[in-house]
């Protein structure tokens, strides 16, 4: 018979995990919390304050955030370069307040951070704010790509082609699209190559927004260049027919987009074939 | 007695590794000059979380890894000591891991990690008491039970202690290891800096370590404080008080496979693998 753990185990576990949990502040400049913050209980079953508990404890609570922090610089490296690491910091710490993490891999962790940052993001300049929050996505992208499994490629066969119209693609998990309006992929890319925490200076913007495909390949990442109209079949084709993506994307094109469009959907649907975009093709409804 | 007839069939048989064995710590920077080098080491231990739920990539290379090196695989998430029971699902991930890699065996931590649904990512103490040993050996038990190979217990750096504890750390920790009947990974680092942080003498802990269950010794760097305080922090070269210290284990327990732990700010890979030549040296 599995023995429980005594009672007392649990509560005092909670209060040690209040305790190194406790927010640091930023007042000070130095990210700590006040030594007074920490449960006078706990400090008592460790000690008191004079065998220096209270600053013992504040370094597992620094510890704790500073780890965390790590994960989620890691994870976002665009964003936190751009907002420079004291205030990425900043918007990591109230992250992980209303996301604490929940099991031991610490990877899941940042999970659902551009959502958060999307909403919490204070920023009243609205080029700096747009690119802040592509630069989350991008981010976002990136780690979703290398962390996804490699599924098959589909491949489509004769069979298919009869009848691939009606058909809707499924997306393959190592493929996300994004959206720029200045050069941040590229930024992302260079990022590896000068380590600093320091807060990076806004690329200009782009005369027009760009779209890539952001790909795993072999045991990278790929970044590929998408025309707008591109991106946009794309998109739809992940959730639509082939033929329902097709007369949509066709309503939204001008007259003289119109013209080429047959051509240039077959060079696309070919080259995201060809890119191992879709990992299988549903037949269903 | 000499070293070879130090070492017991049983203890041999769960080492599967040679006696004097030199190992490192594998992480994510080394892999270039490990693939492009391939080094003379006897074996990698690699952090069980980091392919527990891996990335396609991360798997691809620890398969490289395997075909040329035997693989130990050292848990930081199992949280023996939680008030919470084991987790079924790591359990039973962490054995198909150890199964993939046909690990020789299998360490954590005395510790606990994680409370009330939180995981804090961090190895945090617990006051030295009976009761818990009780606890924390059946769980060890249940867990070598489980992985079906040798489970190590690693001893704990710490910043603080209980007033509570009845038992000093070596005492708790010896007596967790014999009641499961499982093994101790001996982080000879720790020892060190829980003795500084907390005033005691380090070789009493060694002395109260037995040897005959230990399937391998760490080494690594700490950081100290301004404030005299220790941290476990494994970006520095060993420093010279514990090398002093390894070389007394050694004349106590060895031989026994010795590894590199290196975190934070890791250097190339010959500078930490230059640690291990120094680690060859105490041995003579």
């Amino acid at each position: 018979m599995k023995r429980e753990a005594p009672a007392w185990l649990g509560e005092l576990q909670a209060r040690f995990a209040a305790a190194i949990r406790t927010p640091l502040e930023r007042a000070s400049g130095t990210l700590t919390a006040p030594l007074s913050a920490y449960d006078p209980r706990l400090v008592q079953a460790l000690g008191g304050a004079a065998a220096k508990a209270p600053q013992r404890l504040a370094v597992y609570n620094r510890q704790y955030w500073f780890r965390l922090f790590d994960a989620l610089q890691t994870a976002f490296p665009l964003t936190a370069r751009l907002l420079g690491y004291w205030s990425f910091n900043d918007y990591a710490g109230r992250f992980l307040l209303t996301h604490p993490p929940r099991g031991w891999n610490i990877d899941e962790v940042p999970s659902g951070f551009d959502a958060f940052f999307a909403d919490a993001l204070q920023c009243e300049d609205p080029g700096r704010r747009r690119a802040l929050i592509e630069s989350a996505r991008i981010d976002a992208a990136w780690r979703a790509v290398f962390a996804a499994e490699k599924t098959p490629v589909f491949r489509p066969s004769d069979a298919d082609a009869a009848r691939l119209l009606d058909a809707q693609l499924v997306p393959s998990d190592a493929v996300r699209f994004v959206e720029e309006h200045g050069p941040l992929v590229e930024l992302r890319r260079l990022l590896a190559r000068e380590p600093s925490t320091g807060a990076l200076a806004l690329p200009s913007p782009l005369p027009h927004s760009r779209w890539w495909a952001i790909a795993g390949v072999g045991d990278g990442v790929a970044t590929l260049p998408l025309e707008a109209r591109e991106a946009e079949l794309l998109t739809l084709l992940g959730r639509l027919s082939i033929r329902s993506a097709l007369a949509r994307l066709e309503q939204a094109c001008t007259l003289e987009e119109r013209a080429h469009l047959p051509q240039r959907t077959r060079a696309w649907l070919a080259r995201s074939v060809a890119a191992g975009f879709w990992s299988a093709v549903s037949f269903a409804g | 007695m000499d070293f070879v007839s130090r070492e017991s069939e049983k203890l041999r048989r769960a080492r599967g590794l040679a006696s004097s064995a030199m190992g490192l710590g594998l992480r994510a920077p080394h892999y270039t000059h490990l693939f492009e080098h391939e080094p003379e080491l006897d074996y990698f231990e690699v952090i069980s979380e980091n392919f527990l739920a891996p990335s396609p990539t991360a798997r691809q290379r620890l398969g490289r890894v395997k075909a040329g090196y035997p693989i130990v695989l050292h848990g930081v998430g199992l949280n023996l000591l939680g008030h919470a029971p084991l987790d079924e699902a790591y359990l039973e991930a962490l054995c198909r891991l150890a199964d993939a890699v046909d690990a020789p065996f299998v360490t954590d931590h005395l510790c606990w990690t994680g409370a009330h649904g939180v995981s804090h990512h961090d190895l945090l103490p617990v006051p030295y008491l009976p009761e818990l040993v009780e606890l924390a050996a059946e769980r060890a038990f249940e867990v070598q039970r489980r992985l079906g190979r040798p489970f190590g217990l690693e001893n704990l750096s710490s910043y603080v202690e209980f007033s509570g504890s009845t038992l000093t750390e070596w005492e708790f920790y010896s007596a967790v290891v014999r009641a499961a009947d499982c093994w101790s990974l001996l982080d000879v680092n720790n020892i060190y800096v829980s003795s500084q942080n907390h005033g005691f003498d380090p070789d009493r802990y060694l002395a109260g370590v037995d040897f005959s269950r230990v399937l391998q010794v760490h080494l690594a760097g700490h950081t100290r404080e301004s404030d005299g305080t220790i941290v476990d922090t494994h970006d520095h070269p060993v420093s010279d008080p514990v090398w002093a210290l390894y070389a007394r284990a050694w004349k106590m327990g060895g031989p026994f496979p010795t590894l590199i732990e290196w975190d934070a700010h890791i250097p190339p890979m010959p500078e930490v693998l230059a640690q291990l030549a120094r680690a060859a040296e105490v041995h003579g």
